[in-house]
């Protein structure tokens, strides 16, 4: 445990292990080509990346519920030393992905850029991701540390909210880029969702510190 | 003389199709064609079963091989959708040759006939005149196409077969059901078996086929052994694969995913760029195999997918954005 805290803790690790996921495709389309992903690789490359987002998304929400329901737990205090870096990750992952999807809808033919869009606004399954990705955005752009002092500490975590919402739609649109309902979204987002029941649970719980407080008080 | 008039489906020779090694006329191939044609040759039955869809089309100089260029067959038989068999594309060329029995086979003709017959694939192709080979475009509701060069016979040919009594207005296609073998079918994710259903003037039209092969060889498990609907002006989901049981009946079938998800999926699904799937647009298609991986070949997605000719009379007076 000692050791995979310390390696958690490192920067380079966890550079490493954000970048990694987006090399994946290269295996099956170059390295070792696979049929069912030569058929149509820039699709695979497209959904490799969404999951990838998707996946990122997820495991970085659960990091502050991590710290709060296990405080002294080291692992949950390495990963918190890289909040931000995972959740740019994140976004650049959708960036990606939403490049990928532009090239892959126009076949790079850029007259159908404004069609690809407009479908993209009338079809609520991609709305939903194309809204998420611009909450993701605005994220990223305002994650800079002179963004938390231009905005105020309390303005930007209200805004900094936004990424629950963000969560939200991309399991919407996870889920609806299949004709079935797909489990992944399930084991993506499961984790975190029993994760934050529990820190809502735990808060709403009066401390047991607070507890002894008060009673003096009621006599 | 004989001129031949080409069909109206077969597109002008434009594209050059390279000779690609699918066709294999080997002398044992040409014996089992034989075989076939004359029933009476004593040919083993396992022969006629290996012939199901393994013995090369016969010529039949009114549909040759046409200018389209099939895609290549390593992408035809492993970009698959058979939920049966999984619902990732990669899963079917696995997970449906682990043991899934699709020869000996039979299939049933039943329902308003005056000849409901159930019998085994092999004698079905016979009665059926043999095979020939056809090679349409495929276009899938999910906005991809391929070209594929199937072997099988005329779906009209089954219907003379069955003789439809006056009030069969629909065919009713089911597919197999063994939850043993389907790993789909164990997890429940469709209502199976899978339903598909035909108008019977739609199955009767020139087009619509029965395939038992493709490039020239049985029908691979994963594309929907031994035998597969075709009908290339409407999206792929209307192919039903691995039939055991063709029905004739009154009323209109209610087909799979049309009862899965009626707002996406309906009965006709014809193929139409101008009618939007709601999820994403039907005007273009990506075609599978062509172009590099960051640059992908896309091309506009032709009304009944290139065969209006043959099938808009059929569809005549029919809102075509309500009847998807």
């Amino acid at each position: 445990m000692a050791v995979l805290e310390k390696l958690l803790r490192s920067k380079v690790v966890i550079w490493i292990l954000l970048v990694l996921p987006g090399l994946w495709p290269i295996w099956p389309i170059w390295v070792r080509p696979d049929p069912s992903v030569g058929a149509d690789p820039l699709k695979f490359i497209l959904h490799h990346l969404g999951f990838t987002a998707c996946v990122l998304l997820a495991t970085v929400l659960t990091f502050t519920p991590l710290r709060m329901l296990w405080p002294k737990w080291g692992i949950a205090q390495a990963l918190n030393r890289h909040r931000r870096l995972v959740g740019v990750a994140a976004f650049v992952y959708a960036l990606l992905h939403l490049t990928t999807h532009v090239i892959y809808e126009t076949g790079l033919d850029w007259s159908q850029l404004g069609h690809v869009f407009q479908v993209a606004t009338t079809k609520p399954f991609q709305l939903v991701g194309l809204i998420a990705f611009t909450i993701l955005l605005i994220l990223t752009v305002t994650s800079p540390n002179a963004a938390i002092k231009a905005l105020g500490g309390k303005r930007w975590k209200l805004l900094h909210r936004l990424v629950y919402v963000a969560a939200a739609l991309a399991v919407y649109h996870q889920a609806a880029a299949r004709k079935l309902f797909p489990m992944q979204v399930v084991w993506i987002f499961g984790p975190l969702l029993a994760l934050e029941i529990a820190r809502i649970i735990r808060e709403r719980k009066p401390k047991p510190a607070a507890r002894r407080d008060a009673e003096p008080a009621k006599v | 003389m004989l001129i031949r008039t080409k069909k109206d489906w077969e597109l002008p020779e434009s594209v050059v199709t390279s000779e690609t090694a699918y066709r294999t006329h080997n002398r044992r191939d040409f014996l089992k064609a034989i075989g076939l044609g004359a029933a009476g040759a004593a040919l083993a039955s396992s022969d006629l079963l290996a012939a199901t869809g393994g013995f090369p089309a016969k010529a039949n100089p009114d549909f040759p091989a046409s200018a389209l260029k099939p895609t290549a067959e390593q992408f035809v038989t492993s970009y698959n959708n058979f939920y049966e068999f999984g619902t990732a594309k990669e899963q079917p060329k696995d997970l449906a040759n682990r043991g899934w029995k699709t020869d000996p086979w039979t299939v049933e003709l039943t329902g308003l006939v005056n000849k409901p017959v159930k019998l085994d694939v092999n004698d079905l192709i016979k009665q059926a005149g043999g095979i020939e080979e056809r090679v349409y475009r495929h276009r899938c509701v999910e906005a991809w196409s391929m070209v594929v060069p199937w072997d099988g016979f005329a779906l009209a040919k089954l219907v003379a077969l069955a003789d439809p009594k006056p009030e069969a207005k629909y065919l009713k296609f089911t597919s197999f059901l063994d939850p043993k073998s389907s790993p789909g079918q164990a997890a429940d994710n469709l209502d199976y078996p899978y339903v598909e259903g035909l108008r019977i003037d739609e199955a009767t039209n020139e087009l619509a086929f029965i395939a038992t092969g493709i490039y020239g060889k049985a029908m691979p498990n994963q594309n929907g052994a031994p035998l597969r609907l075709v009908t290339p002006w409407k999206y792929g989901f209307k192919g039903i694969k691995s039939i055991v049981k063709i029905e004739f009946v009154a009323a209109q079938p209610n087909n799979t995913w049309k009862a899965m998800q009626s707002s996406e999926y309906g009965f006709y699904a014809n193929v139409n760029p101008t009618v939007d799937h709601p999820r994403w647009s039907q005007a273009s298609e990506r075609v599978i195999g062509e172009g590099s991986t960051f640059a992908p070949k896309r091309q506009p997605t032709l009304m009944f997918n290139g065969y209006e000719k043959q099938v808009a009379a059929l569809y005549k007076g029919l809102d075509l954005k309500k009847n998807y």
